[in-house]
């Protein structure tokens, strides 16, 4: 299909900037405060239209394994239509209680919860709790490091735990990782994650475009020329 | 109109910084769609009680005196404290596992535990909204130009003298217009000879010219 030679430019820019945007939104998720001010996160992106489609389609995979995980579908339509994906990992609330004895996870000292028995690696589990809670608070604080920027910059967002879930599957973090949230950004005119129809996963603007466009015109197009 | 004194400019704008951070803290971004987190700020008599509380709990947390120390410094320049809390039930159905039960019926239905930190188990989303809040609160004092640090002691502290009713777990944002930010490098907090006593102790091998050296 022929585009004007100065649209592809917007194109090409409107790329770039997606990248650069999820760099500083790197940047601001990993200044963030952290509890204890020990270092435990890591922020990982994926700007890559292929990496963001196996993301999708682990998210749509997991949907199937818990009941109440069906909103996941429509979650990895919405992450379709991201530029890129910024996933947030908590490296210690796995491994390494905090030692604070704060009884958030309900056990009154953190020595009972290193004893505990962890949920096995098996579908229908999404993290292998009981995790350090107090630990992956810092999530909280990078989470909202990467919106207040993207606020601040005028670039669409949208939180996904399905996401991070989907990711820590997928083995595309690192293998300590006990808890992960993802942010999907976009720097176009209609934010796709906002206004979003119940039944998104069959109802969305690849579909209409491939049942109205896509098939009706080539035949129209061959009728009536 | 008659001229409006320093100190009395900062107070008001210390004000009004707190109740922008709270809003902001309100309209950041949450999980589940749901609002349920409690914020208030704490008085200077509040603070004067946590800093006292944390200061009797040195025994058990050298940590929780220090700061203890630092609050009763803090208020005597402007100041302000932010404590922000949620129950610590799940509401969300996402029965994803972090919690430790499989679903959020079991950790809803499982035994409480009571503590002076906080009360658990607790749902991760929850304790997620809550830091969230936190973060956003932090990032407005930030861009007012306020000093600022969010502290886990002081909320602990305040939960465990009931200073915000109906929450299970809490974290806290200070700020201050102090003429030196005291937040951070707070030695004076520490003698010398305790902080060197105790990093031996931590850090046993650090001064030493071989890692088979015997400790004298």
């Amino acid at each position: 299909m022929s585009i004007e030679r100065s649209m592809k430019q917007f194109e090409d820019d409107r790329k770039e900037a997606v990248k650069i945007a999820a760099r500083l939104l790197l940047a601001s998720a990993t200044t963030t405060p952290r509890v204890g001010g020990v270092g435990e996160c890591t922020i990982h992106i994926l700007d890559d239209e292929c990496k963001i489609e196996d993301l999708c389609q682990a998210v749509e995979k997991m949907a199937k394994e818990n009941e109440r995980w069906s909103f996941f579908t429509r979650d990895a339509m919405m992450l379709r239509d991201a530029d890129a994906v910024l996933i947030v990992t908590s490296l210690r609330c796995y491994t390494d209680p905090a030692d604070t004895n704060c009884n958030m996870c309900g056990k009154l000292t953190c020595e009972y919860l290193k004893e505990s028995e962890k949920f096995p690696d098996e579908p229908g589990i999404a993290y292998k709790g009981p995790l350090c809670i107090f630990r992956a608070n810092n999530i909280g604080y990078a989470i909202d490091g990467i919106v207040s920027l993207a606020r601040n910059l005028g670039i669409d967002y949208g939180v996904f735990w399905s996401a991070g879930a989907a990711a820590m599957r997928m083995g595309i973090v690192p293998k300590n990782t006990g808890f992960c949230l993802a942010v999907g950004i976009s720097v176009t005119e209609k934010s796709p994650f906002r206004d979003i129809p119940l039944k998104y996963d069959e109802i969305n603007e690849r579909t209409m475009n491939d049942r109205i466009i896509k098939r009706l015109w080539p035949q129209f197009r061959s009728i009536y020329s | 109109m008659p001229a409006i004194e320093m100190n009395e400019l900062i107070q008001n704008g210390l004000n009004r910084a707190v109740e922008l951070m709270a809003l902001a803290a309100y309209n950041s971004f949450k999980f589940g769609k749901r609002n349920t987190i409690k914020m208030v700020s704490l008085s200077i008599d509040d603070l004067k009680e946590i800093a006292e509380f944390c200061y009797s709990l040195g025994d058990m947390s050298p940590l929780a005196a220090r700061d203890g120390r630092f609050v009763m410094e803090l208020v005597k320049e402007p100041h302000a404290v932010l404590l922000i809390g949620d129950k610590r039930k799940s509401d969300f159905n996402y029965n994803c596992g972090a919690c430790g039960y499989r679903t959020c019926a079991e950790l809803n239905k499982a035994e409480e535990v009571e503590a002076l930190t906080a009360r658990g188990p607790s749902c991760q989303f929850k304790n997620i909204n809550i830091n969230i809040a936190a973060g956003a609160a932090a990032s407005m004092a930030w861009r007012l130009g306020l000093h600022c640090r969010v502290f886990s002691t002081i909320a602990f502290a305040a939960f465990a003298l009931n200073k915000l009713e109906g929450i299970d777990i809490a974290t806290s944002v200070a700020v201050s217009a102090a003429k030196v930010d005291p937040f951070f490098d707070r030695h004076q907090y520490w003698t010398k000879e305790h902080w060197d006593e105790i990093f031996a102790k931590e850090f046993p091998t650090f001064t030493r010219g071989f890692f088979g050296a015997i400790e004298e």
